[in-house]
């Protein structure tokens, strides 16, 4: 794989992440998709994965909501199935995942992220959560469509990330459906 | 006696039928399956993350399915019977069981 548009990783894996998690409305994805390692896609689909599983569990210590918590239980099982299957494809083909801007960059925005959900309660937090849970879903739907998919050179982790977005969709029409059936108060900008 | 037996043995009925859903890509293949009564229903997860095949007005659950796990359900009346997924509840699928 080329190394030539490396430099580019920060920028437009930015957009369509990071920007989305800072703000509320995702960013459109870059035009052409940066070149990526399969090691640092690996990490970032881990990273990816990781940082929802712990805004769940979060959500568990803090929700009183029934329908909120078992959202967050899929959340775990779901993303630690994926990253299950993540680290046995990893050792399968001896790749081991590389640390890299984005995932750092990813990590940044969760830290933020839970700045914000740790001062809510209440149903302020359950809405809260979901704003974060929808702007997420549709930022890593758009991301591995737009950016992980076509700069994977392996076929085997290529072909892990395009199984997993369907559960990704799947989660965000969840998040969405729960999202509207807590009602209008919104977006307190996680 | 000799009449019904003669009936009995002359009216064919359907021997129960194994029906197999597949759960892939976060939907259930097919989505509607018309089945008889005492036919069996057969879940399987092709899927990276469990699911269930639960129904939602009548008492039947597969438990949580992992990747390749299977579950069934042996219906015992007619009707239609919608089920979903616990875990994903934006899946739905329905059975449409008949007499026979």
């Amino acid at each position: 794989m080329s190394r030539s548009g490396h430099r580019l990783l920060p920028l437009a894996l930015t957009l369509v992440f990071t920007s989305a998690l800072h703000a509320q409305n995702p960013a459109p994805a870059p035009a052409a998709a940066p070149d990526l390692s399969d090691p640092e896609v690996a990490h970032v689909a881990v990273t990816a994965n990781s940082i929802d599983i712990d805004a769940a569990k979060f959500a568990q210590t803090r929700t009183r909501n029934a329908a909120v918590r078992q959202f967050a239980a899929t959340m775990i099982t779901d993303h630690s199935a994926v990253n299950a299957q993540a680290a046995a494809l990893a050792t399968k083909l001896g790749v081991t995942p590389a640390d890299n801007a984005i995932s750092q960059s990813l990590e940044s925005g969760a830290k933020q992220a839970r700045t914000t959900l740790e001062s809510l309660h209440g149903a302020a937090f359950d809405r809260a959560y979901l704003d974060r849970e929808v702007v997420y879903h549709q930022a890593v739907l758009d991301a591995i469509d737009k950016v992980l998919v076509p700069t994977t050179e392996n076929a085997e982790l290529r072909k892990l990330l395009v199984d997993v977005g369907p559960a990704v969709a799947t989660h965000l029409e969840h998040a969405k459906q729960l999202r509207a059936q807590l009602g209008a108060p919104a977006r307190t900008g996680t | 006696m000799i009449v019904w037996l003669v009936l009995l043995l002359a009216v064919p009925t359907a021997p129960p039928i194994t029906h197999t859903v597949e759960i892939r890509g976060m939907e259930f293949h097919p989505a509607d399956l018309t089945v008889a009564v005492g036919d069996t229903i057969v879940w399987i997860n092709r899927d990276i993350v469990p699911h269930t095949a639960t129904g939602t007005r009548r008492k039947w659950d597969s438990g949580q399915l992992q990747q390749g796990d299977s579950g069934r359900y042996v219906p015992r009346r007619a009707g239609r019977a919608p089920y979903t997924c616990t875990l994903h509840p934006t899946m739905q699928g329905m059975l449409i069981i008949r007499k026979e």
